[in-house]
């Protein structure tokens, strides 16, 4: 079984993110990238399918500047076999990304294309329906685990109170909320091998693929509100804070 | 400006956030509300029944609820119809030709104030936009979904037990969430029963439900659920930024923690520095006490 992911490098999760000198944009000077988190899921989830059956190839691609190269190294670390990039430096419309996305499986053929369930500096979760809409593929969002059968997956989807389980004959694609197991670290073996692999490199421009689409325009970005200094219950009997807390809420929040 | 809600229902009843789109697209324009009949979500007979009727009515905006189900029909009909798509917006307006809007980015670490060209189709966050309390109830209109379009084969609901039916956690007006200082599973009653004292919804932390303590459907924060309570509880939870991501919007926040320099205590409203085990019986008690009185 083939299994592609397409994967975003975004801002680490640990990076206190603040707003540019433009007021449109984030300060990128010195901060650590990383994989997208729900695109970590989803090549755990992969690379966990290859642990049961090594048949099975795992590749990552992304479209994006050239920095984005050692999100795909990271991705190859972690035991992906193979990746790739079309280069895209300037902004393209979400849609142009998918069909950019949408050229790179109808060349690599995979049976299961993979997404995040949404790339954690956007945060729009269009990438994925969007590029099973370009295939003309069925989609199953949001999943935790991926039992593929004979022609077939069968995709988990958590929703409230369970799962609901669909089949998909392949290929087909989904978005990943979270893998089984948490992402494996890159092992020390395989940092050495991704340092060897050739990742082949497209301009975007290269693809030929039609490159119109809406685009959002970013007006202006700020911090969310900074909260004020709140009030420390301490030092009591815990009945005692308990009350005090209680009447509090009621009487000074309101939220009671 | 004509608009199109999509509503979604839970058991019987329109979800509280598809009221709050109603609301919303009448002061917005020319509103219509539609709901897709269906066994169950899945987006192929979704979209295609949704496509066809934005196709007939030509609206300038569709909006739905940032749902989980939402989010997914929302993006896949944008791309379909070739329209424009925000997710999880939080302020719409009209402006001019266009739509000026305010969604989060990274993770919630910044707002976002966009441009948006129509028409376009908007997913809005639970709880963003306000609800008179009485307004009529909207006038639904019911089409079908496209079961020729499947592509999809269901197989199987897998329910988990879980301790009875709670309010969902993105909806809620109060949530409690329990992180790693519990412990352990079995002492989620603390966390269940301060909750129902508040008559809110159970959340935790990533700790929690990677140590398969809760379900992941629980979880707050950058890779779990986005929530915008009017209260929320934080019960052993050290406040890791990724935790904070997901709930330093709510209105008011209440933190219990054993340790006094815990970043969580950084964004609380109320800190009490306290053993859990001591405080949230008591706590829970004397919920029980002012609610009544
Ligand atoms: C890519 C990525 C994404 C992530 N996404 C999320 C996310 O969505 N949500 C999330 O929550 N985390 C997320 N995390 C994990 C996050 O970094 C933290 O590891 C996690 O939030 C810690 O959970 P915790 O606060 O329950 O546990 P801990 O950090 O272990 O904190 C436990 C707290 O309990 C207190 N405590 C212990 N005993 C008691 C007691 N008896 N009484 C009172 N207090 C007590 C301790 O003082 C401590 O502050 C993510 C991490 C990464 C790398
Ligand atoms: N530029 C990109 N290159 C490759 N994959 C992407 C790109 N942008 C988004 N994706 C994929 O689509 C998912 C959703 O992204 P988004 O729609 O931006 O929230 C991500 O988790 C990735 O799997």
């Amino acid at each position: 079984m083939k299994i592609l992911i397409p994967l975003k490098q975004v801002p680490d999760s640990t990076v206190r993110v603040s707003v540019a000198p433009d007021g449109k944009s984030i300060k990128t000077e010195g901060i650590t990238w990383s994989i997208s988190p729900y695109d970590e899921y989803a090549i755990e989830m992969a690379l966990e399918r290859k642990d049961d059956d090594p048949s099975t190839v795992v590749s990552v691609v992304t479209v994006g500047p050239a920095r984005s190269r050692d999100a795909l190294r990271q991705a190859l670390a972690m035991g992906c076999d193979d990746a790739s990039i079309v280069i895209a430096d300037e902004a393209i419309p979400p849609v142009a990304i998918a069909r950019a996305l949408a050229k790179v499986i109808e060349d690599a053929k995979p049976d299961l294309v993979l997404c995040g369930k949404q790339a954690s500096d956007d945060d729009q979760g269009f990438i994925g329906p969007a590029l099973a809409e370009v295939l003309g593929w069925p989609h199953v969002a949001t999943i935790t685990k991926a039992v593929p059968a004979d022609g077939s997956v069968e995709l988990w989807r958590e929703v409230e109170g369970g799962h609901e389980v669909w089949t998909a004959r392949l290929p087909a694609l989904a978005t990943v909320h979270k893998s089984e197991k948490e992402p494996r670290y890159p092992s020390l073996p395989g940092i050495m091998k991704a340092k060897k692999k050739e990742i082949p490199e497209r301009p975007f421009t290269a693809l030929g693929v039609d490159s119109s689409g809406p685009m959002l325009e970013v007006l202006s970005m700020e911090p969310p509100p900074a909260r004020g200094a709140g009030k420390i219950l301490k030092d009591g009997d815990p009945r005692h804070l308990a009350d005090q807390l209680a009447t509090a809420l009621r009487d000074e929040a309101k939220v009671l | 400006m004509k608009v199109l809600v999509v509503a979604e229902r839970k058991g019987t009843e329109l979800r509280r956030v598809s009221l709050e789109l109603a609301a919303k697209a009448t002061q917005l324009g020319d509103a219509s509300v539609v709901e897709i009949g269906g066994e169950r979500y899945s987006p192929l007979p979704f979209v295609s029944a949704l496509a066809k009727k934005v196709q007939a009515d030509a609206p300038d905006l569709v909006l739905l609820g940032a749902t989980q189900n939402g989010r997914d029909l929302g993006a896949r009909l944008a791309a379909r119809l070739g329209r424009a798509y925000a997710a999880d917006v939080t302020e719409i307006a009209a402006q001019g030709g266009s739509l000026e809007i305010t969604r989060p980015m990274y993770a919630g670490k910044v707002r976002a104030r966009m441009r948006v060209p129509l028409p376009a189709v908007v997913s809005i966050r639970p709880g963003a936009m306000r609800l008179r309390e009485g307004a009529p109830a909207p006038q639904v209109t019911k089409i079908e979904a496209d079961a020729a379009a499947e592509k999809l084969t269901f197989t199987k609901f897998a329910a988990v037990a879980s301790g009875g039916k709670r309010v969902s956690l993105a909806e809620a007006r109060v949530v409690v969430s329990g992180g790693r200082g519990l412990k352990g599973p079995e002492h989620w009653n603390l966390v269940e029963e301060l909750a129902d004292a508040l008559g809110g919804a159970v959340g935790a932390s990533r700790a929690v439900t990677d140590a398969g303590w809760r379900p992941n459907e629980e979880q707050v924060g950058q890779t779990g659920k986005t929530v915008t309570p009017d209260l929320y509880v934080a019960l052993g939870i050290s406040g890791a930024i990724q935790h904070l991501a997901g709930m330093t919007s709510s209105k008011v926040i209440v933190a219990v923690n054993k340790d006094p320099d815990a970043d969580i205590f950084k964004v609380a409203d109320y800190g009490v520095v306290a053993d859990v085990f001591e405080f949230v019986p008591a706590f829970t008690e004397a919920v029980k006490k002012v609610r009544s009185t």
